[in-house]
């Protein structure tokens, strides 16, 4: 899965104008995350439409690029984080999302997918 | 002129110099107060200057509007002046002559870089009181080049322009050259495939080798810096050879001095100081041993392109934009420096000074580029304390390091206004 991560300056109004953006052009967050390092952060997010969503951002000069994350149900992350652990894959992040999911940031998406498959536990790469 | 040697300038310029301290002398009430003390027959070479005071900044605006005029006032066929940020502006006033000498030295310093009859040549320096729009203008005419006056602003308009008419050389302050070349990109055209810009001609503030690589890189095929400022008839005082190694000044026009800015002394070439200039062909308003304020150093020694004209290296900064932070000496160039070698930034940066109870603060806004990868926070951590870190060494204090989203710093189609001193504002200094 494809998430959004934008450049932000730690200030009123600033996810407030990122939101807009998306609004404007009908575009649905389905999960979102803050990191915030003193004057700024980093935004993340999942959308509905990402294309779309990367060109508008990218039109209101917003500094925005992508990475991949993988999407596994909340009831499941004890088990995810413990299967990741004996194989030494780190999460580096992870934020919750509608409909009871979370979205994961590994550091060896490669693995992290064959492993999840091997167990049978449902996700969304 | 341009086969002269290094003993022929010399002596070309003892003879101009002498005659320029008499005329000045004879015909301007100013300099007669100023030389009251001198012998002015004493004043035979370029090591007799130091004989004379300096004409400073503060004697121009005492002497406001023309208190300078060595002409009678019907000589007078055109007025100029640079913005004085504050109180009044500086005006310079040119005859006939001055006008057609300047002409003179804006053809030599297109020439020297390479401008032929069959450039097409955009001037995006303003026109107007600003001496760098009209100066240009006559050099570029003077060679018979192909003149599009586009002056400032409008800056899809200029890229169009660059485009349909094939333009081959452009000239403008160095920070809207970044500008031009960052607009060029959003309205999808690539200037180094799309536009055929071979030479860049970039002056009017200070900019740094890095900013050179990056227009180089996204712009122009070869940037050159070129020095002038009003006072000294406006640009085309000094520019750089092919070689790029520094700024010839052409010695048959003025003379420089580089002295210590806080003693005065007369300082070696090679050292670095204040530079002082003397006009030694103007009419309407010689400036004398005139401190201009911009920090540089001079070489005298030869360069590989043949010229024996002495050399002025890229301006450090002038006086004014010099911050002076818990006692160090610091210039934006430096800064600048630091931010363009950098990658994951734009190179638009804005610089602030504050005093919190007795410490000075240095902080340092610079935008990130769009296209910087934003996934991982410590990434972006990493960067502010890289920069901070650099910067550190550069400057040799602590800075801030501020990012901010890209586009929040204000552009500019002049010269840019990139410092702000919120201790002068408090009254604190």
């Amino acid at each position: 899965m494809k998430q959004l991560c934008v450049f932000l300056e730690n200030k009123p109004g600033r996810l407030a104008n990122l939101l807009n953006i998306l609004e404007e052009k009908k575009i649905k967050v389905l999960a979102m995350g803050i990191a915030e390092a003193g004057n700024y952060g980093i935004v993340r997010m999942i959308v509905d439409k990402f294309n779309e969503a990367i060109d508008a951002l990218r039109n209101a000069n917003m500094a925005v690029n992508q990475s991949n994350v993988i999407i596994v149900d909340l009831d499941k992350l004890a088990e995810v984080a413990k299967l990741f652990g004996d194989k030494g894959i780190n999460i580096d992040y992870a934020y919750s999302m509608n409909n009871n999911k979370v979205v994961i940031k590994v550091d060896d998406e490669e693995n992290a997918i064959k492993i999840l498959s091997s167990k049978g536990i449902e996700f969304i790469p | 002129m341009y086969k002269l040697s290094r003993q022929e300038i010399i002596e070309l310029q003892n003879k101009r110099l002498r005659a320029i301290i008499k005329y000045a002398y004879e015909n301007s009430p100013f300099y007669r107060r100023k030389f009251s003390k001198i012998d002015i027959d004493s004043i035979r070479t370029k090591e007799d200057l130091k004989k004379i005071p300096f004409t400073t900044k503060d004697d121009v605006r005492e002497n406001y509007p023309l208190g300078l005029l060595a002409v009678d006032f019907s000589k007078i066929i055109r007025f100029h002046a640079s913005s004085g940020t504050t109180g009044n502006p500086t005006i310079v006033a040119y005859t006939k002559k001055d006008l057609e000498n300047w002409t003179e030295l804006c053809a030599r310093c297109l020439e020297l870089v390479g401008v032929t009859s069959n450039d097409v040549i955009q001037i995006a320096y303003g026109y107007g009181l600003f001496t760098g729009g009209l100066g240009f203008h006559y050099g570029a005419e003077k060679i018979g080049a192909k003149v599009i006056p586009t002056s400032t602003g409008n800056t899809k308009r200029q890229i169009k322009l660059m485009k349909d008419l094939g333009t081959t050389v452009i000239c403008c302050t160095p920070s809207y050259a970044l500008y031009l070349a960052e607009t060029a990109k959003e309205e999808n055209i690539d200037p180094k495939k799309d536009l055929k810009l071979r030479i860049g001609i970039f002056g009017a503030e200070p900019w740094s080798e890095n900013t050179r690589k990056k227009l180089e890189e996204n712009f122009v095929e070869n940037a050159y810096d070129i020095y002038g400022m009003a006072e000294l008839t406006g640009p085309g005082v000094a520019i750089e050879c092919k070689y790029k190694n520094g700024l010839h000044v052409w010695e048959d026009y003025f003379i420089v001095e580089i002295i210590d800015p806080n003693t005065g002394e007369v300082l070696e070439p090679g050292e670095r100081g204040e530079m002082v200039v003397t006009t030694l062909m103007k009419e309407a308003m010689p400036f004398i041993r005139y401190r201009t304020r911009d920090i540089t150093i001079l070489e005298e020694d030869s360069c590989d392109c043949g010229l024996n004209f002495a050399r002025i290296m890229r301006i450090l900064g002038r006086t004014d934009d010099m911050l002076k932070i818990r006692g160090v000496c610091v210039f934006p160039s430096q800064i600048e420096e630091v931010i363009l070698k950098t990658n994951g930034l734009s190179p638009y940066y804005q610089i602030i000074a504050d005093r919190e109870g007795v410490m000075d603060k240095l902080i340092v806004r610079v935008e990130v580029a769009e296209n910087f990868k934003t996934d991982k926070l410590t990434d972006v951590v990493m960067l502010q304390r890289k920069l901070e870190e650099e910067l550190r060494d550069a400057l040799g204090i602590n800075t801030i390091v501020e990012l901010v989203e890209p586009k929040k710093i204000p552009r500019s189609e002049g010269k840019a206004q990139r410092i702000i001193d919120l201790r002068k504002e408090k009254g604190l200094l």
